[in-house]
């Protein structure tokens, strides 16, 4: 017989109404598989997951488990073959943890609902496994968040399913039950040869038990791999966008994820005054990132009103501010020129150009001459809206003269940190 | 150490806490059913005529028991589908207010059987009455769904949900008080007498109609209870545990619509029934719909057969709208109940 995958997604697209959430995702699960799923919030973990389980019909793709297409199996056949905790479960009448954890066996009971000795056996069994039978007779309502998380993965154990999602299910328990409920799913995975799939945002504690990653960006799969394949610093750092190391401990060999503490600490001060060139909302970010890693930060020029000028505002960041909807003038500029003079840095964000401010770049052109280090964000081509392409000819002749290109948010960064001090 | 968890459990299941709380249950039931049934019994020695069996040797007497057997019949008919009404929506929308009141779901029934009642006469109309209140109120249900589920993906909430119910529910009235002022008296007197709720026999072939349809509904609804249970976890949950659910949520919704158009149908507006019976069932006996709803459907029953007693004996010659007493008789008894017992009904 051929050996099929326990999950296999080939060219999955899915999401809602208007948005799609998954774009293009593929990947395979072997039977027995201990997977984490990572990625930072909003990535699209929860819609894999619920793709997985039929609950969202992919827009475009196929989901199969152990090679059947998960649409086409019937529910209570795919809820033997795969349970789902998830991040929480509410019971709004009073059920006891008895016959909340029996609710696993609904589909496999006959019509009546009539738990058979089986069913027993297999609740009695989940609720020993999960350590929740001393609950039993208590209100599930009336246990705490890590006690009912317990609960609700005896009930999807009761399931006795092939397969073992879990939704960020065990953040919410503490450091005592959470290693308890990971030697479970390790018990599970090693004895029963049940495949786990474990959303998780405790990047070392899944390299400690996991045997493969799957990496997700907004919507994508970055990468999948071994623990040490797919946590490397650099991937992780810009799918995250912070600084992560990652190092091996020497006792144990498990990986280990850290945030940079000591660019934490060097936040408080760094004396570095870096000027912004912006407008149309493009700068708001840029600010947020450089006021919290430390810099100073001026802008300018700006039109009063535009969305940067506003949020420049609101952080206290000095701007030289042009009036609503005008073109940039020479007085403002040359308060400008100031600004950049008294600044180390000039980072030109990914703003479009007009002939309004075609002349912000002039700003740039001086910190060049003045030998400061100046930054322009890609993709200036795409932005530039003057006649002739005269900001894309300037940019080149910026670039020729020393001006270096950035593209992501945390490489710029990156090329900051590097920059000598003053 | 699973080997010692076991032992633990051994230990647990011959606990006698289990056995003695399963054995309270058993009492508790027993002392409910003989209560049932002593109340039944009771609320047939109630009447205008006086308190006690009417002497079985006069015809009046017999014609005074068997209406007052037909009213019992009527009461426990419309009490049971209220009732059962209310514990299938109140598991399917996962919302405490929920029941056929606030969904509007009466409201529309009953805004169908006023046309009825106003457009036709004879026999044809009584039996007509029921299937126009159900398909009025699974369109008004649909209605009421379609508003709050407006710019929500998936389920409405809660408060959406209420909201439009009741927004239906005043417009439903409106229209049937602009239809009784403009229609001609007899037939402004039938509506408004039926619109008081009472439990005046019907035609003995709506009677049978009626009867057939609620045992068909209460048996479907029977047969979904272990998936109320599941689907008390919400929608997801159930899916992820092998469920069709909107199958069955959908399939539950008819059913408990079709059983407050038969209440609506057969006895007018009575309110109360469906909201708060099923909350003291639950607060007694717990949250299991394979209990729960033949329980709430007796206890519903026997509730609106009692009030009924009551309301046709306390001025007699006058009767009191049965769905006065419902509420002012049955109101603060239900509300110590659930104020002792609430942690167990529904925790929100």
């Amino acid at each position: 017989m051929m050996q099929h995958y326990a999950m296999t997604f080939r060219n999955v697209s899915a999401g809602y109404k208007q948005r799609k959430v998954l774009d293009n995702v593929s990947f395979t699960v072997k039977e027995g598989e201990f997977v984490s799923l990572i990625g930072p919030n909003g990535c699209g973990k929860s819609t894999l997951l619920k793709t997985a389980a039929a609950l969202l019909k992919p827009l475009s793709g196929k989901v199969e488990l152990f090679g059947q297409d998960v649409q086409h199996i019937k529910p209570a056949l795919r809820a033997s073959l795969l349970g789902v905790v998830p991040q929480k479960i509410e019971s709004p009448m009073a059920f006891t943890v008895d016959q909340i954890v029996m609710n696993g066996r609904i589909s496999s009971m006959g019509r009546w609902g009539t738990p058979s000795s089986v069913d027993h056996d297999l609740v009695e069994r989940s609720m020993i496994y999960t350590d929740v039978l001393d609950l039993r007779e208590r209100f599930f309502t009336e246990l705490s968040g890590g006690e009912q998380q317990r609960v609700a993965l005896a009930m999807v154990l009761a399931q006795d399913p092939k397969i073992i999602m879990l939704d960020e299910s065990i953040s919410h328990l503490d450091i005592n039950h959470r290693q308890e409920v990971l030697q479970i799913l390790m018990n599970l995975n090693r004895e029963k040869q049940m495949t786990i799939l474990l959303v998780s945002h405790d990047l070392t504690l899944s390299a400690g038990i996991s045997d493969r990653f799957l990496l997700m960006e907004s919507g994508t799969l970055v990468k999948a791999g071994t623990p040490v394949e797919v946590l490397e610093p650099e991937v992780l750092s810009r799918v995250y966008n912070c600084d992560l190391h990652v190092q091996q401990d020497p006792y144990t060999g498990y990986l280990q994820v850290t945030g940079a503490i000591d660019s934490l600490r060097r936040r408080q001060k760094l004396n570095r005054s870096v000027h912004v060139i912006a407008g149309g909302g493009s700068g708001i970010e840029l600010y947020r990132r450089l006021l919290i890693e430390g810099y100073e930060v001026t802008t300018g020029v700006l039109n009063r009103l535009d969305s940067d000028a506003e949020a420049a505002r609101a952080l206290n960041i000095p701007a030289v501010l042009e009036q609503p909807f005008s073109p940039v003038g020479s007085d403002t500029i040359a308060q400008a020129l100031k600004m950049v003079g008294d600044s180390d840095i000039v980072i030109l964000s990914q703003v479009p150009f007009g002939s309004g401010n075609l002349v912000n770049l002039t700003l740039a052109e001086a910190a060049l001459n003045s030998v400061k280090p100046v930054f322009l964000a890609d993709g200036i081509a795409t932005r530039d809206y003057t006649e002739g392409k005269a900001a894309l000819a300037f940019s080149t002749r910026l670039m020729q003269s020393g001006a270096k290109v950035w593209h992501s948010m945390s490489e710029l960064m990156t090329h900051l940190q590097q920059q000598p001090d003053r | 150490m699973i080997m010692k968890r076991i032992k633990r459990s051994a230990v647990c299941a011959d606990n006698s806490f289990t056995t003695q709380s399963r054995s309270r249950g058993a009492w508790r039931m027993l002392l409910f059913f003989a209560a049932l049934m002593a109340l039944l019994a009771l609320s047939m020695l109630l009447g205008p005529s006086g308190i006690g069996i009417p002497d079985m040797e006069s015809p009046s007497g017999s014609a005074i028991l068997s209406l007052r057997f037909s009213r019992l019949l009527m009461g426990m008919m419309t009490g049971a589908a209220l009732s059962a009404s209310g514990v299938v929506f109140q598991a399917l929308l996962r919302n405490p207010l929920a029941e056929p009141y606030v969904l509007g779901v009466s409201g529309g029934a009953g805004l169908g059987a006023t046309l009825t009642i106003l457009a036709g006469t004879g026999v044809l109309a009584s039996f007509s009455l029921p299937i126009v209140a159900f398909l009025s109120a699974v369109v008004t249900l649909m209605v009421v769904y379609g508003i709050a589920s407006q710019g929500s993906s998936g389920q409405p909430s809660v408060y959406s949900l209420i909201l439009s119910g009741v927004i239906v529910s005043s417009i439903c009235s409106s229209i049937i008080m602009f239809l009784v002022s403009t229609a001609s008296v007899e037939g402004m007197h039938n509506v408004i007498w039926w619109m008081l709720g009472s439990l005046q026999p019907v035609s003995a072939g709506q009677q049978l109609l009626s009867a057939a349809l609620l045992f068909g509904a209460l048996a479907g609804i029977w047969l979904l209870s272990p998936r109320l249970n599941a689907l008390a976890l919400g929608r997801e949950m159930a899916h992820y545990q092998g469920l069709h659910a909107d199958l069955v949520i959908v399939i539950g919704l008819l059913f408990a619509t079709l059983l407050a158009a038969i209440a609506v149908s057969l006895s007018g507006m009575i309110g109360f029934v469906g909201l708060i019976v099923p909350h003291v069932m639950r607060a007694i006996f717990g949250p299991d719909h394979r209990k729960l709803v033949p329980l709430a459907a007796l206890g519903g029953g026997v509730f609106l057969v009692v009030c009924d007693a009551v309301a046709r004996t306390l001025l007699a010659p006058v009767e009191i709208p049965v769905g006065v007493v419902t509420a002012l008789a049955g109101g603060p008894f239900f509300l110590i109940i659930l104020q002792r017992r609430m942690k167990q009904a529904w925790i929100a």
